[in-house]
């Protein structure tokens, strides 16, 4: 075998290993991806759990407050329900739209709720009630970082396979872009809850 | 948002890898040293003739050996799981069920798992500490602490812990408590090369010098030069590894008031006896959120305080009373 052989060879074996490199860091990103939308779910729905319990428990301190009270969960639920639509139709703009709203109104009912706790002292020294606002503060965060998390898989991705030599395998495998999650960008759901007993 | 934390990672990392770079260099100029300043004791020796077979390859070899098995001792000795580690250090696993705010704790770590994409490490508590502080380590991202203070505990806030976390988890993600451990042992690799110097240039029992002073001398002088490059190197890497921890911190919690707090708490804290940071193990001293204060400024493992404050805010920013910013949490719960 001459030099020249020799060189070909190992180039090629260099491109293969490149490629092969290449191929399994995009689907590592992708499963990123994959994952981190699996999380934002995950963390709703134990938002939608921890708020009938927190409304429970203060109902003891608020027995006149009663309507406060029935907006939050019927916030709640209808956030719950459009949330189920979503993941039965993850691509349908007018879902993700219809639980943004959702969102939105339990967030302003549950704001509601801590304003009108501030007034009563018994509450907020309520053991039980501050554990599970803690939860939930804990949970906001959760739900708050899981959509980040997603972005930053988004742009990690969308980078991965953007860029000079990688743009080749991602054509070839047919990799294409992910959107971000635009909802992140609105105001309203980047002050989302304040939770403040 | 004042701080443009993906560039500023971009930034680090790059000084990262050309301080690594330096650090082979300085390997290979010791080897070197070693060899020329032996060389030249041999050369000036009366009986000498020509250098004897292998002279070079022996130099070499011995020198490699002295630095490779100095690191692999400090690396067998940091060896051993992240929690064994983080114990010998003094911390203790979290009580959720027993303190309110060890499960804050434990809520905020499994807050930032999810915020940088990780396993949840281990969240321990340096229940004796009174000043704020914490410290990450583990050699994988599988097996990793997280360690606060109690100071940390009872002074700072709810988004001020979480920046403080925060931190902490860019160490571990970035690898930097390996890297660090690495390090650590390269550097002791080096100064087992001062030390053979030294042991041969000792006197003996008569009081007298043994002929092997003489290389002694030239391995001494060449092993104090390593060592003091390596140790100077190696606080460079820690130092841009902070930065590019406190850039994450504000990545993960999109928020430059939770780590700017606690920076700017610590810099009111300093210089009040009662919360001078303790001496901590050394297996974690390069990990800490706040470095000991050192003497010179090269081999500070930590950047100044005044300068991580600019660099998160934009802007110097005055100092933080401890109970300041501190109403979401009254009694500690919130």
């Amino acid at each position: 075998m001459t030099l020249t052989q020799l060189i070909t060879i190992a180039v090629l074996a260099l491109l293969v290993f490149w490629a092969v490199g290449a191929y399994n860091r995009l689907v590592r990103l992708k499963n990123t991806i994959a994952n981190a939308f699996g999380q934002i779910d995950v963390q709703l729905k134990r938002r939608y759990d921890l708020i009938p319990n927190l409304v429970e428990a203060t109902k003891k301190y608020l027995s006149h407050e009663r309507e406060t009270l029935e907006a939050v969960i019927a916030a709640r639920n209808q956030a719950k329900s459009a949330n189920d639509a979503v993941r039965s139709r993850p691509a349908n703009a007018d879902a993700v739209g219809a639980l943004t709203m959702a969102e939105q109104g339990l967030g302003s009912a549950l704001g509601r709720l801590f304003a009108l706790a501030e007034a009563y002292p018994e509450l907020k020294a309520d053991q039980s009630i501050r554990e599970l606002s803690e939860q939930l503060t804990s949970t906001e965060n959760k739900v708050a970082f899981s959509r980040q998390a997603f972005n930053d898989a988004v742009l990690d991705f969308n980078n991965a396979q953007g860029q000079f030599p990688a743009v080749l395998i991602a054509r070839l495998f047919a990799f294409v872009p992910s959107a971000m999650l635009q909802a992140t960008e609105s105001p309203a759901e980047r002050q989302a809850v304040r939770i403040q007993l | 948002m004042a701080m443009r934390f993906f560039e500023q990672q971009t930034q680090a990392r790059a000084q990262t890898a050309r301080l690594l770079v330096l650090f082979s260099i300085t390997l290979v100029a010791l080897l070197m040293a070693v060899n020329a300043a032996l060389a030249l004791m041999w050369f000036l020796l009366p009986f000498s003739g020509g250098y004897p077979a292998y002279f070079f390859t022996v130099n070499t070899a011995m020198t490699v050996l002295f630095v490779l098995g100095g690191w692999w001792l400090e690396s067998a000795a940091l060896s051993g799981g992240a929690a064994v580690l983080a114990s010998r250090a003094g911390a203790r696993e979290v009580r959720p069920s027993v303190h309110a705010a060890e499960q804050l704790l434990c809520n905020i770590v499994s807050e930032l798992a999810i915020a940088s994409s990780l396993p949840a490490p281990t969240p321990m508590v340096l229940a004796r500490v009174y000043s704020i502080n914490a410290f990450a380590c583990g050699w994988t991202t599988h097996d990793a602490v997280v360690a606060v203070t109690q100071g940390a505990l009872d002074h700072l806030s709810r988004d001020e812990l979480q920046g403080l976390v925060a931190h902490e988890f860019s160490h571990i993600r970035e690898g930097d408590t390996r890297l660090n451990m690495r390090l650590a042992g390269m550097v002791f690799g080096l100064e087992m090369i001062f030390n053979l110097g030294t042991t041969l240039c000792e006197k003996n029992e008569a009081g007298a010098y043994s002929i092997l002073a003489i290389p002694g001398l030239a391995i001494k002088a060449s092993g104090a030069l390593g060592w003091l490059a390596g140790r100077a190197l190696s606080a460079a890497v820690s130092r841009q590894r902070e930065f590019l921890a406190d850039a994450r911190a504000v990545q993960f919690t999109r928020s430059k008031d939770g780590l700017g707090g606690v920076l700017r708490k610590v810099a009111s804290q300093q210089g009040d006896p009662m919360h001078e940071p303790r001496a901590f193990h050394p297996c974690v001293k390069h990990m800490l959120l706040i470095g000991p204060d050192g003497g010179a400024h090269w081999f500070d493992s930590h950047p100044p305080l005044a300068e991580r404050i600019r660099r998160i805010y934009g802007r110097p920013m005055p100092a933080m009373r401890l109970d300041d910013g501190a109403p979401t949490r009254p009694t500690g719960v919130f």
